[in-house]
């Protein structure tokens, strides 16, 4: 594993003080009927409101920015832009690439500027969920570049960067068969959380419950055409409570797809000349 | 991962046979190829396994050290998993050819066991906060024939199983430190409990229906597999979709209680298996790499 050797982080011994503030919240029970710290309900599909713009960079050729109570997320696109490979057997259609970042200050606990293995995963996957939505045997011989950088992390990190990247791919002019949205959901025993704030995803490892179904999952999901691109979960879940989860987050898909479409098209009117008058 | 040209001639024959239930090698869609496993071929580990499916092969090595847990869970000791894709199976993993494929399958493996009871954990502290064993799974792949996911998650269930942990224990000495007193007898050991390891089953879209474990043309015909990990129970630890297609709802609820039931079928047969070989004790005629 890389390691950083620009910068002074301190003797080896020292830890974060965040583990020690830690162990007074978990003492704190979560009960099952409590509502969600931000007021949302259990159980229900109550995802956070999202405030998205487009355009934001203008070097970049299409660019989207996404906030979802504290996650913020900033993405840009550039290409089609000639391959720099030239040894690719497949010419034919064209090659995504995408990159996703954490920034140093987005989590709790301060993170590296070197890619971990973590970001690389999280790049491998907006990359299986974004390639079913874009036409890329329209462009053959070329790459299109994404990189979506964090800049806050407060839960459901891959599920907003999934739809802020196909928001800058549209924003792009990159041809689609339709917007890729995101959403993610945590399953405690019986209820579950959708859209998920960061301590909602990793408290549950300090809970004691006994019993199973605690897991998360995140889906990617194309709304017109019924298609799901990315699935991926984790924990331990029953098959009908993943087959719920998933249905669930479906729904939460199809809530978000009238704001992300109306924000695109403010975008486009935005960009459009003045009309003569 | 290393990949074979199919041409549309070969693709359509391999799509209407699997409409009818019926692959190019005569299997169903839902039986395994040939399956060979042999434990502790690797001396110099605590824990070993070779696991050859078709004509895949992987090889997982498991040892034992004392380390520090992780701060947030000091009663635990925890697993490290890493995946090394060996330049022999396949010309393309030359130099650092291989290593992507590697990262995604060792995060995959991260996935798989990030929950409370794939393996117990506590059971690997030796001093809460302070020591605690750390197990470093390693796995090689030898031969690459497609279906890499369900061939490492068996290697590792029986390497887990016959790791050979030695016991213990602490002792104070005259400053008052703690000192980690290693048991006389080498026989001495600890062994884990893996009845509720999972294991992963690779069902790859081919056409309208799903095949478990496809070879490389198979796996060349379909645009998108989904990696489920299911424990004995039947309880799904990890659910991943790979691949550069989609898949419709309907069909990823089929798939998914397709893999659950071949995924519980897949332990009973091979906890039986590994404890028979278990019994045969030092009678065991060694295969090898050679058999």
């Amino acid at each position: 594993m890389p390691v950083d050797t620009k910068r002074v982080r301190g003797p080896e011994v020292s830890q974060s003080p965040s583990l020690f503030l830690c162990k007074t919240a978990a003492n704190k029970s979560f009960t099952q009927k409590d509502a969600r710290v931000d007021g949302r309900q259990r159980g229900q599909v109550d995802v956070r409101s999202v405030f998205v713009r487009c355009g934001l960079i203008s070097q970049a050729k299409g660019s989207a920015y996404i906030e979802a109570g504290n996650t913020k997320l900033i993405c840009c696109v550039y290409g089609p832009r000639e391959m720099e490979r030239k040894d690719e057997t497949d010419m034919k259609s064209g090659r995504l690439m995408t990159d996703m970042r954490f920034a140093p200050f987005s989590c709790r606990e301060r993170g590296s500027w070197i890619q971990g293995s973590d970001e690389k995963d999280l790049s491998l996957m907006l990359l299986e969920s974004l390639r079913p939505g874009v036409c890329l045997h329209k462009y053959p011989r070329s790459q299109i570049e994404v990189n979506v950088m964090v800049l806050e992390n407060d839960g459901s990190v891959l599920a907003h960067a999934v739809t802020c990247a196909s928001m800058a791919l549209a924003d792009a002019g990159i041809e689609m068969y339709d917007l890729v949205l995101g959403c993610s959901i945590r399953q405690e025993s019986a209820t579950y959380l959708i859209d998920p704030t960061y301590l909602e995803e990793n408290g549950c490892n300090l809970a004691s419950g006994s019993g199973d179904n605690f897991g998360s999952l995140t889906v990617a999901f194309l709304p017109s055409l019924n298609q799901i691109s990315g699935l991926q979960s984790d924990g331990e879940m029953g098959e009908d409570i993943l087959t719920g989860g998933v249905r669930t987050c479906i729904e939460g898909c199809f809530k978000l797809y009238p704001v992300i479409q109306q924000a695109l098209t403010k975008a486009v009117r935005r960009k459009a000349p003045p009309s003569e008058s | 991962m290393a990949t074979v040209q199919v041409s549309e001639a070969e693709k359509v024959y391999i799509l209407h046979g699997v409409r009818d239930d019926l692959r190019v090698d005569g299997r169903g869609c839902e039986d395994y190829r040939h399956m060979e496993i042999e434990t502790d071929v690797v001396s110099n580990t605590d824990g070993s396994a070779k696991v050859s499916l078709g004509h895949t092969d992987v090889l997982v090595g498991v040892k034992a050290e004392i380390g520090k847990p992780r701060p947030m869970v000091p009663h635990e000791g925890y697993l490290e998993f890493f995946v090394d894709c060996s330049a022999n199976a396949t010309p393309e993993f030359e130099g650092r050819g291989g290593d992507e494929l590697g990262v995604e399958l060792s995060n995959t493996l991260y996935k798989v066991f990030n929950n409370r009871s794939s393996i117990d954990l506590k059971s690997l502290c030796i001093s809460p906060g302070e020591h605690c064993w750390v197990l470093y799974v390693d796995v090689l792949l030898l031969q690459c024939d497609g279906n890499l996911f369900d061939a490492i998650s068996v290697a590792i269930k029986a390497a887990l199983f016959n790791t050979k942990i030695p016991k213990v224990h602490l002792s104070e000495n005259e400053e008052g430190g703690k000192e980690i007193e290693l048991s006389d007898d080498p026989y001495d050991c600890m062994r884990l409990n893996v009845e509720n390891v999972p294991c992963i089953v690779t069902l790859c879209k081919v056409g309208y229906r799903h095949v478990v474990d496809a070879t490389l043309q198979e796996k060349a015909c379909s645009v998108a597999s989904l990696i489920i990990s299911v424990t004995h129970k039947g309880t799904i630890t990890c659910v991943r979709k790979v691949g550069g297609g989609s898949l419709d709802p309907e069909s990823i609820f089929e798939t998914t209680e397709t893999g659950k039931r071949v995924g519980k079928a897949l332990h009973a047969p091979l906890m039986e298996l590994l404890q028979k070989e278990e019994n045969l004790g030092k009678k065991r005629p060694k295969v090898g790499f050679l058999g």
